[in-house]
This record gives structure tokens, sequence and C-alpha cells, in this order.
């Protein structure tokens, strides 16, 4: 438990190192890390605004299966993505590590939260541009269309997700009303 | 809101608006007074704050619609469709050429094309009675000059203008010398007296504030009310007296009285600057006196001295005095009036909201505590709360009727267009609904109206054809209805054509072939993606943006609307809207695991089912409740709820238009207020859902769209059975 | 704004510019009387005024009236067009009373 709560912990952290992306520009771009299905992904941090511990949330009805449900930020209602289904994979039970990572995404100029569910927030790094690769067309088990690069770390690759395209609000919605359609 | 030129384009428009209206009101009856004086009114106060601002293009165009609106006043010009029309043209100029003034544009060459038109257009009606104006007046003047002279009256020929403004006129943008240079524009300034007497010692001198007043005579052919007008802008930033020329000297005494300086100073001023003798001076102040000494006994009104002293026929005072009262109404609805920043109001409505939040957890904590006293306190401070939250609401409250007058220049316009001729008839103007959702609906009843008379309403020849009189009607209805409002655009026309919509529905592959549907599911049809009839695509309507957009446009703003018709009679289009978009009363229902609100007043009754009486199995079904059949929901099984507890269900009976249905739900919790939380944009759209709230655990709760609620399930219903039907076919075959 | 050109026997010349609006009130007086303080005679050359309103109107009539109380010495010149509407709307000129160059 301890663990977990210094992962979350570390969070307000974020910020700060956010400001340290424009001073430490060539020490490459801060990417935050967190498992999905077993497997390691990261996400540039800037989009992201805070990592919050798991609860239970409330389903909405009549909404596909990657839609988790909604949860109460500080009195704001907020749409709970769960990435692993996102992303064509098992979805796992929540577990003592399982977070949710809350991000601002923009449609039309009008700004919004979303969170979406990992099983586990690793961590904060830079990763140079240099050691970013393009993603390939097809190999990575998900749609190349979500991958922003591929980063090489520790002489491994990790999936650089594009959560604009992910957690695109446009594509969301769009997923949704087809889904209702299916249903009625 | 805060520079005076917004303020001015604000009230433009207001002033715009009602010239409109009085003009198609005068359109129908044209010997009706009130209207051209309205009219009046509004292109004269136009005219002189535009020239205050010094916005010349407005000024020299309102002034030549004025004396064109001056002669009609006087009975000079007769009213008919033509004056209307060139005068509705230019309300529309003046529109434009305040809105360009406001933003500093320069008007362009389309603009000033029409300003020649409309001003040569206007020229025609001003030309030739002229002289004969003159000599009325003339004669008009003489017969004042002999009546007036026989009282204790001021020698000037002069008006004697008595001008205090208010120390933050400056600092509103405003200033004096704007207005006193305006004022030449009406007559000549004879003399000026500065007063400074009210300037503070140099370390307590603000220079942001004006202390300065002025003491005027005014020589000028206008009416008071012509002098009134050029301060109407700083009319309340301002103690204004205007004296007529040969005033009674009481006038005199009043207004030296009245004023802040000393009254010796003021006496001397008006004598230096010749308004006043010594003599009429000294008589004033005595006057003066002598009222003063009245005072602790009844004073006479100034009308009944004048009146006893055969100064003035009791008719002149009457209407005299009828004025001053209409005047003090107007006056007092205007101080009545606040404007308020939109944007204040929000985050108000805001903050209640979190307040009626904070206050259902409170309250919930305070129940259970059990303490007899703290619930009876809090139970006091939930009323306030929930009074504090109706008046909130009602702040954003605004009558529908603005929205709607809006549509008589349209119909006009449109018929005139059309060749057709279309009453348009409007009901419960006064029906309130939240300001947000009226700004919304103006669209689509712009698209519902025009679609009515185009292709609603029959030419005049069919018409007289069908037996029907030939003038067509629209209507515009609102009314409210179990906690909706509802808005009806219906016309008497020639209704809708069920094979038309049917041929054209399964063109577009909207329906099947076997299916068999009802004459009202075929009206419904119209709503769907891509449907139009007409045959003819006119410029008006018809130009593929259809009523499956209005559909969209109600339902984002949780409502829904729907459409009855009968050949020949004509169509009916309901819209039925929440009256607000912000808090509902809801009941608070446990499904499963989770808590859903049901809109209260949807609710008709909450039944706790005895051991006996539970509903079957399954998803849907009916039991009887007092002898009717309810078609019942369960709600666990249509959510996908995992079943939790085992234990008693409740049925909860909605009501929705003409529909009642029961949900069969695991719980009954009880009322409560709730703050509507928009779901955002990724879920707005799922049916059957119109918003989240949070309860005062901090969970969230998913407010249900009962009537969506209700369509989804029987449209499942029936392609459940439809499917059933074809399975049953194929183990036929 | 404001100009001081000389300062010689306890005399002050200022010289006013530009547009004196209810923006640049505040800092007017504060500078004008500044300027004015332990002076014998003030002169106001108005030459390059090319705007000025009610407010800035105001503060030199309070300038006038204070050196007036002073017994100093108060005289403008060289009114600008923009200058002499003013006075002559208000009907200021013979409060003043400086020869008016028309």
């Amino acid at each position: 438990m301890s663990e977990i709560m210094s992962a979350v912990e570390n969070v307000p952290s974020l910020t700060e190192t956010n400001e340290l992306v424009a001073k430490t520009d060539d020490t490459g771009t801060k990417y935050l890390t967190f498992k999905v299905g077993g497997e390691l992904f990261g996400a540039e941090i800037n989009n992201i605004s805070e990592i919050i511990e798991y609860s239970d949330m409330t389903r909405v009805p009549f909404t596909p299966p990657h839609i988790r449900g909604v949860s109460n930020l500080r009195g704001n209602v907020v749409p709970i993505i769960d990435l692993a289904i996102r992303l064509g994979k098992k979805p796992g039970q929540p577990t003592k590590r399982t977070c949710i990572i809350i991000v601002e995404m923009e449609d039309a100029g009008e700004k919004m939260d979303i969170g979406f569910v990992v099983d586990e927030v690793d961590e904060v790094l830079d990763i140079h541009e240099d050691d970013i690769e393009p993603a390939p067309q097809f190999g990575a088990d998900i749609d190349s269309a979500y991958i922003n690069g591929m980063g090489k770390l520790n002489g491994k690759f990790v999936i650089l997700l594009l959560l604009e395209q992910v957690l695109s609000i446009s594509e969301l919605s769009q997923l949704i009303s087809d889904y209702d359609l299916l249903q009625s | 809101m805060s520079s005076p030129e917004e303020t001015f384009l604000l009230e433009c428009g207001e002033l715009l608006t009602s010239m409109e209206d009085a003009l198609l009101q005068m359109e129908s009856s044209p010997a009706d007074s009130d209207s051209i004086n309205s009219i009046f009114r509004a292109a004269h106060t136009i005219k002189g704050t535009g020239g205050v601002f010094g916005f010349d293009d407005v000024e020299s165009f309102t002034h030549v619609v004025e004396n064109v609106l001056d002669k009609v006043r006087d009975n000079e010009i007769d009213v008919d469709s033509q004056l209307i029309a060139i005068l509705l043209s230019c309300r529309d100029h003046i529109e434009i050429l305040v809105n360009k003034a406001v933003a500093g544009e320069d008007i362009n060459d389309d603009d000033k094309d029409i300003d020649t038109d409309l001003r040569s257009g206007l020229n025609k009606y001003l030309d030739v009675p002229e002289a004969v104006e003159n000599n009325l007046e003339v004669a008009e003047e003489k017969h004042t000059v002999e009546f007036e002279s026989s009282g204790s009256m001021v020698i000037s020929d002069n008006w004697h203008i008595s001008l205090r403004f208010d120390k933050d006129v400056l600092q509103n943008g405003m200033d004096p010398l704007s207005f006193m240079r305006y004022l030449k524009n009406l007559g000549e300034i004879v003399h000026v007296t500065t007063l400074y007497d009210d300037f503070p010692k140099l370390e307590d001198f603000d220079p942001e504030l004006c202390y300065l007043g002025f003491e005027i005579d005014f020589s000028s052919e206008a009416d008071k009310e012509q002098i009134e007008q050029v301060f109407e802008f700083v009319r309340d930033m301002c103690v204004l007296h205007i004296l007529p020329p040969r005033a009674h000297i009481a006038h005199y005494s009043e207004v030296i009285q009245s004023l802040p300086e000393d009254d010796m100073r003021i006496g001397e001023i008006l004598i230096a600057s010749g308004v006043l003798t010594k003599r009429e001076l000294d008589e004033a102040l005595n006057k003066q006196e002598k009222s003063f000494q009245a005072e602790n006994e009844n004073v006479t009104p100034i009308g009944e001295v004048l009146v006893e002293e055969k100064v003035v026929h009791e008719e002149v005072v009457n209407a005299a005095l009828n004025k001053q009262n209409t005047n003090k109404i107007i006056k007092s609805t205007e101080q009545t009036v606040l404007r308020v920043d939109a944007d204040k109001l929000d985050s108000l409505i805001n903050l209640v909201g979190e307040l009626v939040i904070s206050g259902a957890t409170t309250n919930m904590l305070v129940n259970k505590s059990g303490d007899e006293q703290l619930i009876e306190s809090m139970s006091s401070m939930s009323r306030l709360v929930e009074e504090i939250r109706d008046n909130a609401l009602n702040l954003r409250m605004v009558q529908i009727g603005e929205t709607f007058n809006r549509f008589k220049r349209v119909v006009r316009d449109v018929s005139k267009e059309l060749g057709k001729d279309i009453k348009l008839n409007i009901n419960g103007a006064d029906a309130e609904l939240d300001k947000t959702v009226v700004e919304k609906i103006g669209d689509p009843l712009m698209h519902l109206i025009r679609n009515s008379m185009d292709h609603g309403i029959e030419s005049s020849a069919d018409r007289v054809a069908s037996g029907k009189d030939i003038q067509g009607n629209v209507w515009l209805n609102a009314y409210h209805d179990s906690g909706s409002i509802v808005i009806e655009v219906a016309d008497d026309g020639r209704g809708l054509n069920r094979d038309k919509i049917l041929t054209k529905a399964h063109e577009k592959g909207l329906i099947s072939d076997g299916q068999v549907l009802t004459d009202h599911e075929v009206y419904r049809l119209i709503f769907e993606a891509g449907f139009s009839t007409a045959e003819t695509v006119t410029n008006l309507s018809g130009r593929g943006v259809g009523m499956d957009v209005v559909r969209r446009n109600i339902e984002a703003l949780r409502g829904s609307v729907d459409v009855d018709s009968k050949e020949n009679e004509g169509t009916t289009i309901s819209i039925r809207l929440p009256l607000t978009l912000a808090i509902i009363d809801g009941f608070l229902v446990r499904v499963g695991d989770s808590s859903y609100v049901i809109p209260l007043d949807m609710v008709n009754e909450c039944i706790e089912l005895e051991e006996g009486e539970q509903a079957e199995p399954g998803m849907h079904g009916y039991i009887n409740l007092r002898d009717e059949v309810l078609p019942y929901l369960r709600l666990r099984n249509y959510f996908d709820e995992p079943a939790s507890t085992t234990g008693l269900e409740s049925i909860v009976v909605v009501k929705y238009g003409t529909n009642t249905a029961g949900f069969v739900v695991d719980e009954l919790l009880g009322e409560l207020q709730t703050v509507i939380k928009p779901m955002g944009k990724i879920l707005q759209n799922v049916k059957g859902i119109s918003g989240a709230t949070i309860l005062g655990s901090g969970n969230v709760a998913i407010i249900l769209d009962v009537p969506n609620l209700i369509v989804r399930a029987t449209q499942a219903e029936t392609s459940h059975v439809i499917n059933k039907a074809s399975d049953e076919n194929v183990l036929l075959h | 704004m404001i100009k001081v050109k000389k300062k010689r026997t306890g005399l002050c010349e200022v010289e006013l510019d530009g547009e004196l609006t209810i923006y640049e009130a505040t800092d007017l007086k504060n500078e004008l009387f500044k300027k004015m303080e332990k002076c014998k005679g003030v002169t106001i050359n108005l030459s390059n005024v090319s705007e000025i309103d009610t407010s800035c109107f105001q503060i030199l009539i309070l300038a006038k009236r204070e050196c007036d109380e002073g017994g100093i010495e108060f005289t403008m010149n060289s009114h600008s067009p923009a200058v002499l509407d003013v006075i002559e709307t208000f009907n200021m000129g013979s409060f003043f009373g400086d020869p008016i160059v028309l």
C-alpha cells in the first residue's frame, strides 16, 4: 500500500517537473510511463494534470465497455476510460496499484478533463528525441494512429501514446453514438 | 456593458425592436397614435444620443426619418403600406449605421446607396406640406403668447436650463462639453454661466470627478421634450431643470430653491445672464419664502395654484399632469430594471448549485446524528436554501414573448415574398423559461415557422379552391405543462401528406417494405435525417437543413419535439422543453449497486410492492395497477446492473405526456434537489440519460431522461418482436 | 503632456501639449501643482493642446482659483483652437481674463 501511495504522492511534483521541461529542453521531453495489460506505455506529461487513486465509479448505462464510468473530480463529473479496452487489450481487475490518470483534452476550443485507468504508474523520465523511433506500420499490436513513437529505454522499446488520438473527444463520442445505434 | 458606446448599442437595439413592433402594429391599425408616438420616440432618442456620441451618419439619417414621422404624427402624411415598408427599411438601415458607428467602421458603398435611396424616398413625403405646417406653428405660438402674458411671467423669451452633473459623470464616459455642443444644434445658446462653486479644496479635488454646474439661456423653437432629449443619455447622471420661455416666476423660485448653491448666488447669476429682472427675482424669492412657510400646512400643488390664479385652463394642467404621471410610471419601471452581467449571474447560479449540494450533504449528516434541535434548525435552513435556489433560478427566467415578437417581422416579410397572406397569432407570450433556453430556441423556431409558411400554408388560389379563408394562419403558442414548457408552431395549411412521406421514407431507406405505421409514426419520420418532401426547393426552407436539425437542437436542450397533422386542416409541431437547465428536483432510486435520479415532475407515484405483488422477472412486462394495465421496465436488467439484493422491489410510476409506465427498481431512496452537472461532450449524446449529479456522499448519480428512455425501450421491444417474428418465419420455412 | 520651460525669478512657465483628457487628469493635476509650488507667477502655454475635456479644463479653473487665493499671478496664453472652443462653450473667458487671440 505504502508503495502506491508514494507513487500517488509523487504526483504534485509533476507540475514542477513540467516547468523543468522548458528549461532543460536539450535533455529531452518528460514522459510518464505506466503499465496497461502487462505492457509498458509512455505519454508526454504536459497533457497530464494529475493522478488519482482508483476508486469505484458510477457506471453509465448504454455505453460501450471502454467507458468505465464517471467520477467526481472536485465537483465535476469526469468520464473515465478503460485504457486497456480502448487499446484492444484485456481489461484487468483493479488492484492496489490501479490508478486513474487525469488529462486535459481540448475539442473545438472547449477544454474538458478525461480520466483513464492504468494498472500501475511507473515513473517520470526524460526521453531524448534521438531515442524516439517512428511508429511501425504494424506489429505494435495497437492502431498505429495512437502511437506517437517508440521510445528507447534501457535497450527496450516503450510505446509512446498519442493521447490526443487515444482520448480524442470526437472519436470517443462517435464510438458511443455508434454503439447506441447498434443497441437500438 | 461598461462602455457608454455598448450601452448605447444595447439601448438602440431595444429602441429599434420597439420601433419595429410599433410599425407592424401601425400596419394593422394605422390610426393608432400610441404606435406612431413610440416610433417617433425611438427615432428621436437614437438621433439624439447618436448626436451626443458624434455619430454623424446615424444622426443625419435618423433626422430625416424623424421629420417624416413628425408629419405622420401630425396627420399630414397618411399611413399606408408603402410608408410602413420604407420605414421598416429605414429601421434596418439605422441598425446598420448604429452598429458600424459603434464598431468604428465606415459605411460602405452599398450602405451609401441604401442611404441615398431611402433619403429620396423619405423626402417625397417631406416636400409639399412644409409651408402649411409653418403657418400653423406661428399661429399657435401667437396664441400662447397672448394667453400666458396675462399672468405673472418672466419677460425673457429664452428657455432656461439649469444643469448640475453628478460627480461621477466623467468616469462614466460622459463629458458635459458634448451635451453643450449638441444643444447648439437645437438652437442658440444665448448665455452660459459655468458654476465651479462646488470645487473642493486643492487636496480634496479629484481630477476625475465633475464639479461643474451650468445655468444656460437658450433660444430655440424646440419643445421641452426635444430639449430634454438632448440630456436623455445623462438623465440619471444629472439634475436637470428646464424652464420654458416666459415661465411663471414660481417655477423659477422652485428651481432656485432646489439647487445646491446659495439662493442669492443663483439669483444673481440669473439676473446677470438676463433671465430674470431684479424685480422678478425679488418676487420669486418672496414666493419661495411664503411657500416655505406654507410647507408645514398643506401645500397646494403648483398646478392648482395656476388654475386658481386663472393663469392656465384646467384641461391644460390636467394634460400636463397626465403626461407627468406617465413619465413617472416609465421612469419608475426604468429604475426597477437593473442590468446585470450574464457572467455574474451564471457564477451566482453555480455557487447556489454548490450550496444545494453541500446542503444535501449536511442534511444527510444531520439526520444521521439524530440530534432533534440540529435537525430542526437544519430543516429551516434547507427551506431557505431552497428559496434561494428558486430565486436565483428565477433571475435567469425571461418571457418567451420577446423571442416570439421577432417573428412578426419574419412572417410579414416572408408572406410578401411568397405572395401569400399569412397572419401570425401569438398566445402565451408571458410564459417564462430559462434565458439560455430562450437564446437557443430562436433558430429552431425560425425554421419551423418558415417551414409552415413555405410548405404548410397553401397558395391563395389553393386555399380558395379548398373552401378556406384566403388568409392563412400561423400560431405560436406557449404554455406550461407538468414541469416543462411547451411551444407550438401550428398552421391551418394543407397538413402533412402521409403517402408522400411514406414514398420518400422508402426511397431513403428509412422504413422497410412490410412495416405498418400509424399516422403519427409516419409524421414523425419528417424528423429523420435527410428528409425533405418539398418538391421545389425555395430560397426560404428546404435547403437541405431539415427537421432533423431542428430535432437535434431541441434534444440538445433536453427537450423533445412532436408533430400532429390533419390532412387539409393543418400541422402542429410541439416542442417540449425543460424550464431550466441548471437544477431539478429528483427522486433517487437504487438499481443494483448504483443510484439513479428520476426527475420528480415525471414521477406520478412510487409503490413499494408487497410480497404477492412482485412483478414477473425479466426486462419488461406489465402489472395490474388499480385495474389499469401498467407496462414496466426492470431497470436492473435494462441497465445491465448486477443483481445484488433479492429483497422486495418497488415501482416508480412515471408519466410523460400521454404515456404512463413503471420503472421497477430495487429501492426507493427519496426526493432530493440536484444540480445537473453536464456529462461533457463524450457522453452527452447517450439517449435515455440527461446528465449527472453529485450526491451528498460524493458519488455521481446518473439522471434519467424518462421520455427518451421510454422511446428507447419501446424501440428495443418492437425490434425484439420483429426479430422474434422473423426468427419464427425462418423456422416455419 | 507637461513641460516646464524656464524658471527665473520665481516665474514658472508651463507648456501643456497633446491630448488632455480624463486619462491624463490625475497626472496633470499632480504635475501642474508640483511645478507651481513656490512660484510667484504662472504662465501656461496652451498652443499645442490638441484636445481638452471637462476634467482637464476643471484643473485649469482650479489652478486659476488657487493662484488667485494665494495672490499669485496666473495667465494662460497661445490658446489652441481646442482650448478656445471649451472656453467659449463654457463661457469662461472672463473668468480667466486672459487676452485671447482669435
